[in-house]
């Protein structure tokens, strides 16, 4: 089956990686809780990301996120939308080596070139500000740089 | 429990048996939400049972973006009771994009005025733009600390008064329960307990930004940790660092800034500066949030 992994930086149905699969993909939530053992979550923090994915109506798993993604797709593709988090980048490039995998970028807020000195906020604010006051709609080039 | 944690997550172990997922809660029932959670996390300390009264979910996020004012917004967030949104939660967690909430401020008011809510968007692009470029900044110091003192001056721990909200400095003490309770804190309050833990207490800023992690809804391992470094002067160019009448002129009366419960905190930034920072030569100027 093919899958959309709805982990915990992207708990929406609206995000591209969702679209990308299209409807006959299922999209699957995945409650880990030796990550969240390890990241040290107190209960409020968990009890907000279950809400949050509750909310989607999907199937929430428990356990090892890699090994559930690999049993459940049974090798068709995998989607998820791009996070640069080592737990969630890390699964998604240990999956990349024996599946095929589509992960999707998130719609960045500005369109900011990559040469851009990011040492500090004030120096890549003056690049980004034009096309962070820029409403989605009218913004001609919607390929940016988010990963 | 951990029998009932098993039961709830299948073991793997043939090709044959997929495993199932969690049933269904029959309805949005909060408490049933919590209950299960619990049940999910054995791990979790048993005095560990506060649960915040923001509430996950889309629509949640809807009502707050319904309420949003980017104009009022611009001219009072900095007042820990200001026009704050509160979205930070559902964005970190993708519940809501960064797009969609500028696209809305940009409905409901001009791009000047909006300018200040859709830079403090931005900020959370740029933390995230250097979480991917340079993933070692999130748990290393990315600069030197520009205090007069190094890295091994600083405590790896947090004390237990820090942690438990007894500090005996009340507007600090406000701030932690503050923490602890909802899961939330205004950007200012987060600040001032930054440069409480960093700069009065002189413990490691990865040992605050890791009690952070634990608490807040919002806990973004790029946004918190990067703006630790930068109250920590690891990522910016002086400590940050504050005066009683600084949080008594931005909180409210729920606030106690008497000098006699926070008399830590008293004093005039070239006074702090000379106690806090005794290596370092007079500024000649502060400038102050």
């Amino acid at each position: 089956m093919t899958l959309v992994w709805i982990h915990e930086d992207a708990i929406s149905l609206d995000h591209p990686a969702v679209a990308a699969a299209g409807e006959a993909a299922q999209p699957i939530f995945i409650w880990d809780t030796a990550e969240h053992d390890r990241r040290g979550y107190t209960l409020k923090r968990r009890a907000f990301i279950y809400e949050c994915a509750h909310d989607l109506n999907i199937p929430i798993y428990v356990g090892d996120s890699y090994e559930l993604l690999r049993a459940l797709s049974g090798g068709e593709r995998i989607y998820a939308a791009a996070s640069p988090d080592p737990y969630i980048s890390g699964i998604l490039a240990d999956l990349g080596g024996d599946h095929d995998l589509e992960i999707i970028a998130s719609p960045c807020l500005a369109d900011v070139p990559a040469n851009t000195d990011t040492g500090r906020f004030f120096r890549f604010w003056n690049r980004a500000r034009k096309s962070a006051l820029t409403r989605s709609e009218d913004v001609l080039d919607k390929d940016c740089l988010a990963s | 429990m951990v029998d009932l944690l098993d039961k709830l997550s299948p073991a793997l172990t043939s090709a044959e048996t997929l495993p199932a997922p969690l049933p269904r809660l029959k309805q949005r029932d909060r408490q049933a939400i919590v209950d299960r959670v619990v049940q999910l996390s054995p791990g979790l300390p048993s005095a560990d049972r506060l649960i915040s009264d923001v509430q996950g979910g889309r629509a949640q996020a809807d009502k707050k973006l319904a309420v949003l004012d980017p104009s009022k917004y611009g001219s009072t967030r900095n007042h820990l009771n200001g026009a704050v949104t509160r979205l930070s939660p559902y964005i970190r967690h993708g519940v809501i994009t960064t797009t969609a909430v500028r696209d809305r401020a940009l409905e409901i008011a001009a791009p000047k005025a909006a300018e200040k809510f859709i830079q403090q968007l931005t900020w959370r692009e740029y933390w995230q733009r250097l979480y991917r470029e340079f993933p070692d900044y999130i748990w290393n110091d990315v600069e030197p600390y520009k205090t007069g003192f190094t890295a091994s001056d600083y405590a790896d721990d947090l004390p237990r008064d820090i942690i438990g909200g007894t500090t005996g400095v009340a507007c600090i003490d406000h701030f932690i329960a503050e923490l602890n309770e909802t899961g939330y804190l205004h950007n200012h309050a987060r600040l001032y307990l930054a440069g409480y833990v960093c700069h009065w207490r002189r413990v490691k800023w990865q040992a605050g930004a890791r009690w952070f992690l634990a608490h807040l809804l919002d806990g973004d391992p790029a946004s918190n940790n990067l703006s630790w470094q930068w109250a920590a002067s690891t990522f910016s160019h002086k400590p940050y660092y504050f005066n009683l009448e600084n949080v008594a002129k931005f909180s409210g009366d729920d606030v106690d800034t008497r000098e006699s419960s926070n008399a830590t905190l008293a004093g005039s930034y070239e006074a702090l500066h000379e106690r806090l920072f005794p290596n370092l030569e007079p500024p000649n100027s502060e400038k102050t949030l």
